[in-house]
């Protein structure tokens, strides 16, 4: 297989999932038991007629799918349903469109809260991945170069530890702590900020951002020292790396040249599952620290049922995860020599 | 998480349980994992006995005992109802364990199934279930849990269910891979050619191969569902009717803990959710070091000092007959391991010395101690090695107490090694050219970058690679260009003397050939000098000058090429003698020595040849020979010749 059978395969494989995404998303919200006009109102004395309209408003008069009522053996229907009035028919077209809906609560576009707030958790999680990973892989290099001294087990419960933590409640932690010791208290900006000039918001919206990002930084970042750790482990005891030794390396060279690439790979991997991992680690976080982002809409959405914005969340944090798969395996193409022979 | 799937040795046959415990109670990181997790399940078990105060009920209450910090009465404070922290606490490790445990019992059983059937059936049913958990190991687990549960009923027994249906993916993977290991076995092959039944070989066979590695990635899952469990509560999606830490949380950050300042209505749920994660992720950590032991060293840990246990004795060796200089003395060189606390003698008071030009054969079986012998000459030896005596000259400099910067510039650009298995010893990410030209650069910085190309060129060229095969990766040359590739990386920086340890091992008798008209032909033409570790006696008298037979750590013969071959002293040349085909004497029967040379932690009182010595006498048994000094520079380590 050449590379570019490679590259399609994959990018192929990457479509299918989104699609896979986009029908188990709509069915999700579906099939599950419950009037989503009754529940997602949550207000008993709205008339007949008012829901009428809100069921006509969300296409939910149409029927789910062709014959979807047919397929009910209790009670046979006819078959005579055009397929474009349903509303799996429905919920395609708009998704094309970039429309999710309305939000239950605020009866805004979806997409729009959404496009909101995606820039923040992108920059809570982009901050936080980056420490971490920083961080996580220059500790773990550590620990394995000096294996099997109080260093390397010190780096090594240390990652254990950061790794058993639960994300919320070490935010928690920080934030109790913060808040005695005059870090604002969650949000994204001081109210009223922003008539201040833009690298005084700027100052503001980072000393918001220490706390959720230190949280973030500690709970990933004994993952990354971990699969580092035992990844150089496991390449500085190969062959190539006492030939390099022979040839009268410096440690330091050995390291840079002949190790570190060849442990980075397996990160590579790793950072991309983790994206799945993050987005979890997101809304706990954005949840403790009230941050405006996506995780922050899930938790909101939850407490109101307000389920139009967290199908377009989860449509939203499931797409991206398998983008970013896609785009580790491009990378680790790129990475890895090997890759374009097999 | 970090936890490796590696394919799991089958465990010792007697008592295997047994002698697991022994391993694994060595293992402190498994055994405190376990005390811990031994601990939370008790108090969750006897949860009555422990609490002070009912954790349903808040009868009695007033509003006075709200977020009432840790007193005698209440040892970690009140909550927001006024009800008993430390009570609340106990009775949450009951959630957190029943929902961890069946949940990820869930998850096993599905995981393990698929994950056998994937690999055991294989074909189109194998790719089938393997998408399908690649589809599901992409979407991001929790916010479908999220999603799922928030649309259900927050009952316990729903967010138990959703978390163990969704959890199973990586299970399923390391099954399967796993599986595909352990089919392909002798035992499985054997027992389907005597017609046993699909189900009995996947139970009576696979399974008990599977099983480790599922207990541990067991582990690791009930620490996930664990860790979901709390999130879901956290959020909100709590089953309402039973107490969990992750709802304790919930409860106190949505109710003003925080601002009350109630740091222990804050704080103690998440002890006990690190305390029960950590448990099992150390238990986790520590069972797979069991199964899976790992020697956590490598080629950049700091070596042993040399040390000199006796005072230096004059070279037994005289003036050879040969003109030329000495490149290399080594004297009474001894290399030892030390292992937790006990101590091997791979090397023992061996001597030689190798002249410019000179090509010396060293020969004897595997495990007689040559490799260790050439890597102490470069001090190259593992982190458990030891010079333990002795000293490397080279060029009247000791190698053996030589600093780090002294022995980095004797490497390579004095003494360079073309190591056996050259797939291994180049790095499979970098060009071959890139790899040649890091030790140039190295050695010889006055080069240009343009020299160092023309250089790279016409070293390839020298061992027959053309030019355009530079900036090609290993992976994409043969076998015989990747040795011959490493021959060329081994005179790249013009060194005295070139070690090639087995270098025609696992490559075919053509190639063979090749590399050794190679080595003989460059040695005649840039006068090196070259140590040839090899079993090939055939090759030895072919092509060297001298020969240096080891067994067990020590010097048992050392002569010139002819002597060795016509009038060898020591009864192991002798016997390994009888085991070469000789073309002179195509009647010859060929004899193996029985027996195998002795392991290097546990040597015998007197000659190591001994147990295997057709000659042997009384004598042997209890004395070791010395290394007697016999006419025309031969040197023999055997009694017999002492008469």
């Amino acid at each position: 297989m050449n590379r570019y059978q490679f590259l399609w395969k994959k990018i192929a494989w990457a479509l299918f999932t989104i699609l896979f995404v986009v029908v188990l998303n709509f069915f999700l919200f579906r099939i599950l038991p419950g009037d989503p006009v009754r529940s997602g109102t949550r207000d008993p004395r709205l008339k007949k007629d008012a829901q009428e309209a809100l069921r006509i408003r969300f296409g939910l008069d149409k029927p789910v799918i062709p014959c979807f009522e047919t397929l009910n053996p209790i009670k046979p229907g006819d078959c005579a349903v055009n397929p474009f009035e349903t509303q799996f028919f429905l919920y395609l077209r708009n998704l094309t469109q970039g429309e999710l809906g309305y939000s239950f609560h605020t009866n805004r576009p979806v997409a729009d809260v959404l496009g909101e707030r995606l820039w923040n958790t992108i920059l809570l999680i982009g901050a936080g991945q980056l420490l971490s990973i920083v961080i996580g892989v220059l500790f773990g290099m550590f620990a394995a170069w000096k294996a099997r001294t109080s260093i390397d087990y010190g780096a090594l419960i240390t990652g254990l530890v950061a790794w058993s933590l639960p994300t919320f409640w070490l935010g928690i932690i920080l934030l109790f702590w913060g808040s005695n010791n005059g870090f604002p208290i969650g949000g994204k900006a001081t109210p009223g900020i922003s008539s201040f000039p833009f690298l005084y918001q700027a100052g503001d919206v980072f000393k918001h951002m220490i706390l959720p990002t230190i949280t973030y930084t500690i709970v990933y970042m004994g993952e990354y020292l971990l699969v580092m750790r035992s990844s150089l482990l496991d390449v500085l005891a190969e062959d190539y790396i006492l030939t390099a030794k022979a040839k009268g390396l410096t440690t330091f060279q050995i390291l840079k040249d002949h190790a570190l690439k060849n442990a980075m790979l397996p990160i590579v991997t790793i950072i991309a599952i983790n994206l799945g991992f993050t987005v979890a680690g997101a809304i706990q976080i954005e949840s403790v620290y009230s941050w405006p982002g996506l995780g922050g809409a899930v938790y909101e959405a939850l407490e109101r049922r307000d389920y139009p914005v967290l199908q377009g969340v989860f449509l939203l944090i499931a797409v991206s995860v398998v983008l970013a798969n896609l785009i580790a395996d491009l990378t680790y193409s790129f990475l890895d020599p090997r890759v374009q022979a097999d | 998480m970090a936890f490796q799937t590696v394919e799991i040795k089958p465990a010792v046959p007697s008592s295997p349980l047994l002698g697991f415990w022994r391993i694994f109670s060595k293992n402190r990181m498994a055994v405190v994992g376990l005390v811990m997790l031994v601990v939370s399940i008790v108090v969750a078990v006897f949860a009555p006995l422990i609490t002070p105060y009912d954790p349903q009920t808040s009868a009695g209450l007033t509003s006075g005992d709200i977020y009432n910090p840790p007193s005698a009465e209440h040892w970690l404070g009140t909550d927001d109802a006024g009800k008993d922290v430390f009570s609340s606490f106990i009775y949450g490790s009951r959630v957190s364990l029943i929902v961890g445990f069946f949940a990820a019992f869930i998850s096993i059983v599905i995981g393990g199934v698929i994950g056998i059937v994937a690999g055991y059936y294989g074909g189109r049913l194998e790719n089938l279930l393997m998408r399908f958990t690649d589809l599901l190991l992409v979407i991001p687990d929790l916010p479908l849990i999220v999603v799922i549960v928030a649309l259900t009923k927050p009952s316990l027994f729903n967010i138990i269910f959703v978390i163990g249906i969704l959890g199973w993916t990586t299970t399923a993977r390391i099954v399967r891979s796993q599986t595909l290991a352990v089919k392909s076995r002798k035992f499985v092959l054997r027992a389907r050619a005597i017609g046993a039944g699909n189900r009995h070989i996947i139970i009576h066979h696979v399974l008990p191969l599977v099983l480790p590695l599922l207990v541990v990635n067991a582990i690791l899952v009930i620490s996930l569902a664990i860790l979901n469990e709390s999130t879901l509560s956290f959020l909100g999606l709590g089953d309402p009717t039973a107490i969990s830490w992750g709802q304790m949380l919930n409860f106190a950050f949505g109710r003003g803990a925080m601002s009350a300042g109630a740091w222990w209505a804050l704080a103690t749920p998440g002890f006990g959710i690190v305390w029960v994660v950590l448990a099992l992720t150390l238990l986790g950590h520590g069972l797979e070091q069991v199964l899976n032991p790992r020697l956590e060293s490598h080629h950049l840990m700091p070596g042993r000092l040399t040390v000199q246990s006796e005072a230096e004795v004059e070279s037994t060796e005289k003036a050879r007959r040969r003109e030329s200089p000495v490149l290399l003395d080594v004297r009474n060189l001894s290399v030892q391991f030390v292992n937790n606390g006990t101590v091997a003698q791979a090397v023992q008071d061996v001597s030689f010395q190798l002249h410019e030009g000179e090509m010396m054969g060293l020969v004897g079986e595997s495990g007689c101690g040559k490799t260790t012998l050439i890597m102490a000459l470069n001090r190259l030896l593992p982190a458990s090695g030891q010079i333990s005596n002795g000293h490397v000259y080279f060029h009247g400099k000791d190698i053996a107490s030589a600093s780090e910067e002294e022995l980095a510039d004797v490497r390579w650009s004095g003494i360079s090694i073309v190591f056996q298995g050259a797939m291994n010893a180049l790095n499979p990410v970098r060009t071959v050219g890139d790899q040649i030209r890091e030790a140039i650069v190295k050695h010889i910085p006055t080069m240009t970058p343009d020299q160092v190309d023309k250089r790279i060129v016409e070293l390839l060229e020298l061992v027959g690679i053309t030019a355009d095969h530079k900036d090609h990766f290993p992976h994409q040359y043969s076998g015989g260009m990747r040795q011959r590739a490493m021959i060329a990386m081994a005179l790249s920086c013009n060194p005295q003397v070139v070690i090639a340890d087995e270098p025609t091992t696992a490559l075919d008798v053509m190639i063979q050939a090749q590399i050794l008209e190679l080595l003989d032909a460059l040695r005649k033409r840039l006068g090196l000098a070259i140590i040839f570790v090899t079993h090939d006696l055939g090759v030895v008298a072919e092509m060297c000058d001298s020969v240096l037979v080891m067994y067990g750590g020590v010097t048992a013969e050392h002569a010139d090429v002819d002597t060795i071959y016509n009038a060898p002293r020591h009864p192991y040349t002798q016997e390994l003698l009888k085991a070469f085909p000789d073309l002179s004497q195509p009647e010859k029967r060929l004899v193996s020595i029985p027996g195998y040379p002795p392991k290097l932690d546990a040597l015998p009182a007197g000659c190591r040849f001994a147990p295997r010595c057709p000659l042997a006498f009384e004598r042997c048994l209890v004395e070791m020979p010395k290394q007697y000094e016999l006419p025309g520079h031969h040197i023999a380590s055997c009694h017999l010749v002492e008469s």
